[in-house]
């Protein structure tokens, strides 16, 4: 039984682990860079929800959308003035540039914010539903109906409307997607600033069960990095999978092995998934 | 004595069956054309050849020794290279050290460095060793890209159409050049567009199309040869008989 | 010979200069850690300059030797000598169990990788608390001062050994750099598929590269943790710390030359501390932040040339000292 109650658990919170993931792969499928600053976006996503319910009483359910928005911006300006500028520059000059990013963020959020754990309560923070002899957490229920909705829009996004088209294509051969027109330095707006702002709605969404400070962020690299690579690099449907999978491997490795081994089977799969399979299980190629 | 044997190779990239069944056999010291036009899969056999590509199916002996899943690198420590159809040098390196890496395979530095300059001179081109690859004109490129195959002292050598983009005198040169490799023990399969070049310094011809082996003969059997001939070597005969 | 003059020249400066600053003071301690910064950037000059992988995840092994030397010595009584020894033997494994799943990958997927493999050191170093001590760090144990025990009452010998460090460090880089290793790493930097028709084992020799890179840091981390006298995870798997500082004072100097991370390091270490002293003393995190905005400027104004924003000041200056 416990073997099941693992199994949902992981799901519910791989649901997250996808929406929180899905920014780092999306970028990369269609600019060919990695984020490196991607988990700080997370971070800027706690603080967000994190205020909004320290001065305006909201839940961070609620608030979501506002952490979307606000990395949003921070991310359509990045893309703008700085990334835009080394997109045809070596790779170890780009590597260099979101680094400088995330310890920019990272530094930026201690000195705004100081370095002190914050966490918020929550009416339904312990609640939890029967499903028969399951129980469902309720806080991992909402993210994970957060992030299933979060994830339609996505799919909607991407797949029907004229923007996630158009991103697509210029994913797929921007030279070819400007000679139809297509302004492709506003695609890599777009796909930049939906990226992390997905990864800051996702830590909005986690904020009532994960307890924010400037580091936060750092906490979940190794694991967004799994996501994306045992997915597909570059995949959005491979993100899907890969974040429900590390839930579920998760999960299901606090059952076997105690806690100091958990990251240790997380740390497994990535190697093994860059050793065996390094396009993932979906594989986009880039 | 036969130094490489090709058996049933066979290999399919998606929906493109890029060598089908492909089998011959090659005599040490021979001197075999292959011909085919584009996109007939002659830079792919050479690939496969060397396993820079593995095949789907069939086997490549070189000297009796099965190459099955062998990587490149052991291919040419075991005495067969090739050169790139478009040249693959390394452009930020002088020319010399561009050889002088080759003949790392069977030397330490110094004594590889020797082998290089012996390799450029062969090919003629010893007072450009020390310049930049990637400055060098095409032809040049060419030939120290074919200087550098030399200097792994290969057994079998494969030349994937080292004659493009030079004038006659120049590919003269090259065809003597092959001639003298041969008479030096070397076995060589040359990839050719120019006809007369080809036809000129071969034993033997292969003819590919479509991934298959069309016609496998003397460049006289193979001129005559009405498959060939339709695929290949006469559409404008067809065109001047309408 | 005539040009090793200035060579040695520099060297036996540098080995005087500890004699001249105040034993105890704050100075000797900056040299010190500018130098065993060097002695790290050089190492990993090996795979990100002579090999082209960034490699964004060398804090991994450094914090492999600086745990394995003072593990040793803790539970065992092991001289940090040895405990550097065994501590090299571990990086260089480590490298290898790395650099297999890697190898193939490349530019920006290859940096997310290793990263990730440093956090995970990080990580388990934290959590495995029966060896490590977990995240309160290790502190290494007084022992009466003696050369073999690596115990010294003063700060100067441990500069010296940095100094030794980074000249064998640097002997060693030469020593690839020209060599068949040197040969062969260019090649495949420049065209991986004709280096292996050629016959060059492309695994075998970025394997090679990545051990023997691996070995000489997690080796500098004992040296880190006998100067340091205390380490924590956080410390020594630091990805901001360790891993991105020296690899961008092997950039910024010149990467994959043998002066580069020296003279990045002596630009950018004393640099740092400077900030750190007229800025964290007002708030946690300024200094960083501001190197983080210098990062960024650099690299915009010279996205191409961010590798040599100082190349050609190295240049002038390097005429005189590299071969």
């Amino acid at each position: 039984m416990s073997f099941l109650q693992a199994i949902l658990d992981g799901l519910l919170i791989g649901g997250v682990y996808a929406v929180i993931s899905i920014g780092l792969t999306l970028v990369y499928g269609v600019m060919g860079i990695v984020n490196f600053a991607q988990a700080e976006f997370l971070t800027i996503g706690m603080f967000v929800a994190w205020f909004a319910w320290a001065f305006l009483g909201l839940d961070p359910v609620l608030a979501a959308p506002l952490s979307f928005a606000v990395a949003f911006a921070i991310g359509w300006v990045v893309q703008g003035q700085l990334i835009a500028r080394v997109l045809s520059a070596p790779s170890v000059a780009q590597i260099f540039l979101t680094v400088g990013v995330l310890i920019v963020i990272e530094n930026g959020s201690l000195l705004l914010f100081g370095s002190q754990f914050r966490s918020v309560t929550t009416s339904y923070q312990t609640m939890s539903l029967s499903l028969g002899a399951l129980f469902v957490s309720v806080p991992y229920l909402i993210a994970f109906s957060m992030s299933l909705a979060c994830g339609i829009a996505l799919w909607w996004f991407m797949r029907a409307s004229w923007f996630g088209r158009a991103m697509r294509a210029t994913a797929q051969n921007p030279s070819a997607a400007r000679l139809m027109g297509i302004d492709t330095e506003l695609m890599y707006k777009i796909a930049f600033a939906l990226g992390v702002g997905l990864t800051a709605f996702g830590g909005a969404v986690i904020l009532p069960y994960v307890t924010v400070f400037p580091g936060v962020g750092g906490q979940f690299v190794v694991l967004m990095f799994t996501v994306v690579v045992l997915g597909g690099l570059g995949s959005v449907a491979g993100a899907v999978v890969g974040g429900l999978a590390v839930g579920v491997i998760q999960a299901l490795s606090s059952l076997f092995f105690p806690i100091q081994l958990q990251n240790l089977v997380l740390f497994i799969v990535f190697i093994l998934v860059l050793a065996v399979r390094p396009q993932g299980l979906i594989g986009a190629s880039r | 004595m036969t130094i490489l044997d090709v058996r049933a190779v066979s290999r399919r990239f998606g929906g493109l069956q890029a060598l089908s069944e492909v089998m011959f056999s090659v005599s040490r010291g021979e001197i075999v054309g292959v011909i085919g036009p584009n996109g007939a899969g002659k830079t792919t056999l050479f690939s496969t050849l060397v396993g820079l590509i593995r095949p789907d199916s069939g086997t490549v002996t070189l000297d009796g020794r099965d190459l099955a899943g062998l990587k490149p690198h052991r291919v040419a420590s075991l005495g067969m290279t090739k050169t790139f159809q478009n040249v693959a040098l390394f452009a930020e390196s002088s020319v010399l050290d561009n050889v002088l890496t080759a003949g790392l395979l069977h030397h330490g530095v110094d004594a590889a460095r020797g082998e290089a300059l012996n390799c450029l001179d062969r090919v003629g081109l010893r007072g450009v060793a020390h310049k930049q690859a990637g400055n060098l004109s095409f032809p040049e490129r060419a030939r120290v890209e074919l200087a550098r195959a030399l200097c792994t002292a290969p057994k079998v050598l494969l030349l994937d159409e080292v004659m493009a983009a030079l004038n006659h005198a120049e590919m003269a040169e090259i065809m003597q050049l092959i001639r003298s490799l041969r008479d030096d023990g070397v076995t060589l399969l040359v990839v050719e567009h120019h006809m007369r070049a080809i036809m000129n310094v071969c034993d033997r011809i292969l003819v590919l199309n479509f991934g298959r082996l069309l016609a496998d003969g003397t460049p006289e059997q193979v001129a005559r040869d009405p498959l060939v001939i339709e695929a290949y070597l006469g559409r404008s005969r067809e065109a001047a008989r309408r | 010979m005539k040009r090793c003059l200035p060579l040695a020249a520099v060297i036996v400066l540098t080995a005087l200069l500890p004699l001249l600053l105040d034993p105890r003071g704050y100075w000797i301690r900056v040299l010190t850690i500018t130098l065993l910064f060097a002695a790290m950037a050089q190492a990993w000059n090996i795979v990100g300059g002579l090999a082209n992988q960034t490699s964004l995840g060398h804090a991994a092994f450094f914090g492999i030797g600086a745990y394995t030397s003072t593990v040793l010595l803790l539970k065992f009584g092991i001289s940090p000598w040895l405990g550097m020894v065994a501590g090299g033997v571990l990086g260089g494994l480590a490298a290898f169990v790395i650099a297999i799943p890697t190898m193939r990958l490349q530019g920006h997927y290859f940096a997310l990788a290793t990263l990730a493999f440093g956090e995970v050191m990080r990580v388990i170093a934290n959590v495995w608390t029966s060896l490590t001590g977990g995240p309160s760090g290790l502190s290494v144990p007084f022992v009466p001062p003696s050369f073999a025990a690596y115990s010294f009452k003063l700060l100067r010998p441990h500069a010296w050994i940095a100094l030794v460090a980074l000249v064998i460090v640097t002997a060693i880089f030469e020593a690839i750099r020209r060599g068949a290793m040197g040969y062969r790493l260019r090649a495949i930097k420049q065209n991986a598929a004709a280096a292996e028709v050629i016959g060059v084992d492309t695994t075998r020799v970025k394997l090679q590269a990545a051990v023997i890179s691996g070995a000489l840091i997690a080796m500098l981390g004992t040296l880190y943790a006998q100067v340091a006298v205390f380490f924590d995870p956080d410390t020594v798997f630091s990805i901001a710390g360790i891993s991105i500082r020296i690899a961008l004072i092997a950039i910024i100097g010149g990467v994959g030359t043998a002066a580069g991370p020296i003279l990045g390091a002596f630009f950018i270490i004393p640099l740092e501390e400077i900030m750190n002293d007229l800025l964290s003393s007002r708030a946690a995190g300024l200094s960083q932040l501001v190197f983080g905005i210098i990062l960024i400027s650099v690299i915009l104004w010279q996205p191409r040339g961010f590798i040599t924003v100082f190349g050609s000041l190295r240049a002038r200056l390097s005429r005189t000292v590299s071969p």
